[in-house]
């Protein structure tokens, strides 16, 4: 089974659902992005034998996060219309997408994130919600809001600071650089570090390994277990 | 440069450093080290994007004097008022707008050390000693230290640390998640320098106190009702940065 939006591919492999961000080259995270994640997201709760979610960028990198212009060309002309036909303004289309996010986070199987490439803002703050996060050798974070004057706006700054401590992210989001995989795990953000052309297969295999009686809070048991 | 109470305070590039004097140990000599109303005013007038705590010479603190503390205590009334205005301080620390590095060479120890630990981000010399010597003598922490060293390190540490009453070194506090930064102990001071100023030279006040704002809510807040909130800033920044880019269009 294969589901196949503009901006995302949803294929449906041996129960597990392969969630490809599918804008080549930076899988940048548009409008119509969002509105059909959450379009996609809904649906999944009918599927009944989907045991997990592996979620990756099509080709090099996983996302270069949100289209800035078109979120403040948001705030310029009051509000857009998106691929649905409905019509969006700036607070409520993120509001549902930290909606969107939470539910995301809130799935009863695993949801992970297999990172190659560059991972940066929003793209960042998805991988975040996941409940695990695989990295290729080459992958590099941020959350460069601030250099835009802006802040992470769907949660960002709530995820680091739980899973890397206040002071931590209090550093990664004001100064806003990049950083490769290999402080990203020192920090606590990605669970595991492999060769990049491994790191998608090491997610399908470890959500393969996964029991069905899963618990999204045992996630450190499953990672010492399992790899 | 002002110098009262033993405290000296500073504004270089819009960094306020923040110096406690009185060398060698720099004891404190009382809980309320440097007056909130008076940092409230600097911070504001001289437009301070973050702040230095250090200790002057080669220590950070050595905590308060065992004597003037149990000649403070003669009068329970004052000794309480005290207490509480060295707490609001170091809360008015924790949840000021704007960052507070704690910058950590030799000793920092008892109340010494609950400065430290209200600041945001604690950079330590390889040769810093961490320590609540409180119980040694019949005492515990006075000014929220447990409280704040139990968000950091777990239960068992922090419950060690503080009956035990036994020095650490910078590689245990780190195990313990209060060393953020481990450095030589000359670099100290300029890496706690460049730090900061890489974090905010570049940003606007206002993205840095909703940056600030945005943590704190994470401590106080439900994930939904942080999220909530920071979309809310968002929006906010996002309408003057879209602004500004018109007006760049205009000219």
């Amino acid at each position: 089974m294969s589901v196949k939006y503009n901006t995302i591919t949803f294929e449906l492999v041996h129960d597990i659902g392969h969630l490809i961000l599918d804008q080549p080259p930076s899988n940048k995270m548009t409008i119509d992005f969002f509105s059909e994640f959450h379009h996609l997201l809904d649906g999944l709760h009918s599927m009944e034998h989907l045991k997990a979610i592996v979620i990756s960028g099509r080709g090099r990198h996983f996302s270069a996060g949100a289209d800035l212009d078109q979120l403040l060309s948001l705030v310029r002309h009051e509000s857009q219309k998106n691929s649905g036909g409905e019509t969006v303004d700036l607070p409520s289309f993120l509001e549902k997408n930290y909606k969107t996010f939470l539910s995301l986070e809130a799935l009863n199987i695993p949801v992970i994130a297999a990172i190659r490439g560059v991972c940066l803002g929003s793209g960042f703050e998805l991988a975040l919600f996941c409940h695990f996060r695989f990295c290729g050798e080459d992958a590099l974070f941020g959350l460069p809001e601030s250099t835009y004057n802006l802040i992470p706006g769907i949660g960002g700054t709530s995820r680091i600071s739980l899973l890397s401590g206040k002071s931590k992210a209090l550093e990664l989001v004001l100064h806003g650089n990049t950083f490769p995989a290999e402080d990203a795990l020192g920090f606590h953000l990605v669970d595991k570090i492999f060769p990049k052309k491994q790191v998608v297969e090491m997610a399908i295999g470890f959500a393969e390994k996964i029991t069905t009686s899963y618990k999204k809070e045992k996630a450190k048991l499953y990672l010492n277990k399992l790899l | 440069m002002e110098k009262s109470k033993n405290v000296e305070w500073e504004v270089k590039n819009s960094i306020g450093i923040l110096t406690l004097s009185n060398p060698p140990e720099n004891y404190l000599m009382e809980p309320e080290f440097i007056g909130v109303e008076f940092l409230q005013s600097r911070i504001r007038d001289e437009k301070v994007k973050g702040i230095i705590i250090c200790g002057a010479g080669r220590h950070f603190s050595g905590g308060a004097m065992l004597n003037d503390l149990f000649q403070m205590a003669e009068d329970k009334d004052n000794m309480t008022r005290q207490l509480e205005k060295g707490k609001t301080l170091l809360d008015y620390f924790e949840y000021l707008d704007i960052p507070v590095i704690a910058a950590i060479r030799g000793v920092c120890f008892g109340a010494g050390l609950e400065i430290a630990l209200a600041a945001h981000l604690r950079v330590c010399s390889e040769n810093a000693l961490f320590a609540f010597p409180e119980s040694n003598y019949g005492l515990i922490p006075g000014l929220g230290g447990t409280e704040r060293l139990s968000e950091k390190a777990s239960f068992p540490q922090t419950l060690k640390m503080i009956l035990k009453g036994d020095m650490i070194d910078v590689k245990e506090a780190r195990e313990m998640k209060i060393a953020d930064y481990i450095v030589p102990d000359g670099e100290v001071f300029d890496f706690s320098y460049s730090l900061l100023k890489r974090m905010t030279e570049d940003r606007s006040l206002k993205v840095i106190h909703y940056v600030m704002r945005a943590l704190t809510n994470t401590k106080h807040l439900s994930l939904p009702e942080a999220m909530k909130e920071e979309t809310r800033m968002f929006c906010e920044l996002a309408s003057e940065e879209a602004e500004r880019r018109n007006k760049n269009e205009d000219n």
